[in-house]
């Protein structure tokens, strides 16, 4: 008997011992809640550059939400919708030392006004240029956030007004939102490297050829690295790029058509960062390597940067090209294309001189310039502080196309033909110089890049739909990712010579630090308020006060009902 | 939401079991170890009910809007099975009636709480997230502890052989409504 009793006890104590560790494991793992809503976030640009620190320094958060009518902000969540933001609220939100602030943009940009959308691109180089603790999250819009936000806006709204039973009641019935982010806090990427790119055509007839420098940048810069898609800035510049990569590739590959001139294109990272990616390439191929390229006999560098759009069209230059050299031919050629073959099209030069003293620089030809060699910089924008520039604002193409151009979007974008004329302008421009057509007497109205030749709408525009479709800050493209290298294929396809160029900063003085968790998952939980709790217990107590009660006297309950049927059961 | 909830839902869940079993005069009779022996009876029961609806009973699969009643209708029939089982407490059990009707049951509701509520609770009522349903399920067990102490008593009744004849059908209505009652809820 007693073999038997230990048995069945050792076969329990075997089965429970899977019992206990699950239990165990239960108890002990974090608590895993079901989110009321689960939506990505991102996080505002957080960066060194040059030893000065920009933008939110914190990432993660915990917090109540609140919109910005409470009155109480501080160590709470505030939310703020793209159509209600302004400087002051967000100004307000960071003096009471709020906890996070998490601002809702639309899902379609379009729907927003014109001028709520240029008032933010004004706002976005602000809002950066105010280091703050405080995490800055932006959110796209849909149903369910939006149905918080009215929610939590409701009770913000009514916080302060009324009398205490009316506060219990409130209590009782309201929904607050807890926003939590699941990642960790933000440090500083190690060892980032900027990949930049380039490629030649080599000229026709032997050594000491001049070399024409066609560079673009191809990074983007928003308020909110993952939101920067950059369309016009610098999809365009990429495009229009590659591009003419593409059609002098082709005039070069006759034998009748080569010309006499080196064509080097350069594709620069960390453009949006003062050029960081030109900043080494020029090191390196002028202090620490015995011959190159751009060492030699430089024509020009001609730096793309924004042309998708507009009727404008400014040459910026840090010195004025001098007569006779081979800069001034192109300014000339410029002029007559546009106006022979572009006449609605403005053109101009503009001359600004290097500053030194600034922070960054402003044009990317100015690196060039700091090197001694001639550049300029084509851009359809006259200042180099216009806000499209870096902005998030700048998002996918629109094209206008002949069957009617949809609604007119807010913000800048591409616009395609006027991106394919500027394309040509320069196009044709590169050929006069080339070929040294105006020497040779041919009219300006003649049109090299016609029918096989031409440049192919369809081709940029599938070009800046690839751009666009993923965003494109410096943060998040490493030397692996899916943009550099399909960039690197194109360029082998029609350009020799191919090379990546990395730029990793210095270890001692970084020029540029990044940071990480710059995208996240945030989680809204429905919270009741403290006191709903203690109110809940008030009610379970009184609860089962009473059961107690009832049960103690349940023979009175008892006999009373016994009372109760007893006359029937008599009657019968 | 936290651990506060957590102790409400609890409270409000196991307290009335509690009281019921102090009140009750259970604890003169020493009777707390034969709880724990309903309450293995119950599991006991559970587990072959389980056994029994996964062989015999697979999925059906067919559309998702026609319910099915002919199965449903199987299922519910194995919770017999509960009835059997309360009866096998109460049998071997001496004593007064009321006596063995209480034991049964509050074993057998306790043992039913324990397992099908404990860990939702602990899971669910201790996260940031908050919810009736936790409420809801607290409240439910109190409701089923009535339950199950009404089944138990019907299930005495039947039993007993004294019975005036003009009870016994109701008795056995009531304890066809006991039993089929979740599939007459669908």
């Amino acid at each position: 008997m007693f073999e038997e009793a230990s048995e069945v006890l050792e076969n329990m104590l075997k089965w429970s011992l899977p019992l206990s560790l699950v239990l165990f494991l239960v108890l002990v793992c974090p608590l895993r809640a079901e989110a009321a809503h689960e939506f990505s976030v991102y996080r505002m640009q957080q960066y060194d550059l040059q030893g000065q620190t920009y933008g939110s320094r914190n990432a993660i958060l915990n917090t109540e939400a609140r919109t910005v009518e409470a009155e109480v902000l501080s160590r709470r969540c505030v939310m703020m919708r793209l159509a209600d933001f302004s400087y002051e609220k967000y100004q307000k939100a960071l003096q009471q030392s709020a906890g996070a602030v998490v601002i809702i943009l639309p899902q379609n940009m379009s729907t927003m006004p014109q001028d709520i959308v240029q008032q933010f691109m004004e706002l976005e180089p602000e809002l950066l240029a105010t280091e703050t603790i405080v995490p800055v999250y932006f959110a796209l819009e849909d149903e369910e956030l939006l149905s918080i936000y009215t929610q939590t806006q409701i009770s913000s709204s009514s916080q302060g007004s009324s009398s205490a039973a009316e506060v219990l009641l409130h209590t009782a019935t309201a929904n607050g939102f807890q926003m939590v982010t699941s990642g960790a806090q933000s440090k500083a990427v190690s060892d980032w490297a900027i990949t930049s790119l380039e490629g030649r055509l080599s000229g026709a007839g032997g050594e000491d050829l001049p070399t024409i420098v066609l560079v673009a940048h191809y990074d983007s810069f928003g308020v909110a690295p993952w939101l920067s898609y950059g369309a016009d800035s610098n999809g365009s510049g990429v495009a229009i790029l590659l591009e003419l990569a593409r059609l002098f590739s082709r005039l070069y590959s006759y034998k009748r058509t080569h010309a006499g001139y080196n064509l080097l294109f350069f594709l620069s990272g960390g453009g949006k960062f003062n050029y960081q990616g030109t900043k080494r390439w020029l090191e390196d191929n002028l202090d620490h390597t015995d011959s190159s390229l751009l060492q030699d006999n430089v024509a020009f560098v001609l730096c793309l940067d924004t042309l998708g759009n507009s009727d404008n069209l400014y040459l910026h230059v840090s010195k004025p090209p001098k007569e006779g050299s081979p800069q001034h031919v192109l300014l000339k050629e410029l002029e007559t294309v546009v106006t022979h073959q572009h006449p609605d099209l403005k053109f101009s030069m503009v001359h600004k001189k290097i500053n030194l003293a600034d922070d960054t620089l402003a044009w990317e030809h100015e690196r060039f310039g700091i090197r001694r060699l001639p550049a300029f910089t084509l851009s359809h924008l006259e200042s180099h502080r216009s806000p499209a520039r870096h902005s998030i604002m700048d998002m996918r193409s629109v094209s206008s196309s002949l069957e009617g151009a949809g609604e007119a979007t807010a913000g800048p974008h591409v616009d395609l033909t006027k991106l394919r004329r500027n394309t040509k302008v320069i196009a044709e421009t590169l050929a006069r110089v080339i070929y040294n057509l105006t020497e040779k007497g041919v009219s300006g109205d003649l049109e090299i890049f016609t029918e096989q030749m031409q440049v192919q709408e369809d081709q940029l525009a599938s070009l800046v739909d690839w751009l666009t479709a993923q965003p494109r800050a410096a943060q998040l493209l490493d030397k692996d990712s899916s943009i550099v290298n399909t960039l690197e294929y194109y360029l082998n396809h029609y350009l020799k010579d191919v090379k990546r160029h990395l730029v990793r900063a210095d270890k001692r003085d970084p020029e540029f630090v990044f940071y990480d968790q710059l995208k996240q998952t945030m989680n809204a939980y429905r919270v009741k308020p403290a006191i709903f709790d203690l109110l809940l217990a008030f009610c379970i107590a009184a609860y089962l006060g009473v059961l107690y009660l009832a049960i103690q006297n349940f023979g009175l309950l008892y006999s009373f009902l016994r009372r109760v049927t007893a006359p029937r059961v008599k009657q019968h | 939401m936290t651990l506060f909830h957590f102790g409400n839902c609890f409270s409000l869940a196991y307290f009335p079991y509690f009281i019921t079993y102090k009140c009750s005069g259970l604890s003169e009779y020493n009777a707390f170890w034969r709880c724990v022996q309903a309450g293995a009876t119950y599991l006991f029961v559970q587990l072959c009910k389980m056994l029994f609806l996964a062989t015999f009973f697979p999925t059906w699969e067919g559309g998702a809007g026609v319910y099915d009643f002919v199965g449903e209708f199987m299922k519910a029939t194995v919770d017999l099975a509960d009835l059997l089982g309360l009866h096998l407490v109460m049998s071997r059990n001496a004593g007064k009636g009321e006596y063995k009707i209480m034991v049964a049951a509050m074993g057998w509701a306790t043992a039913e709480l324990i397992m099908s509520r404990c860990i939702p609770l602990w899971v669910g009522a201790r996260g940031i997230e908050f919810d009736w349903k936790y409420i809801q399920m607290s409240f439910d067990s109190n409701i089923s502890l009535v339950h199950y102490i009404a089944m138990a008593a019907v299930v005495w009744m039947f039993t007993r052989y004294d019975l005036p004849k003009s009870f016994r059908l109701p008795v056995t209505i009531l304890l066809g409504l006991c039993v089929y009652k979740g599939f007459l809820m669908e």
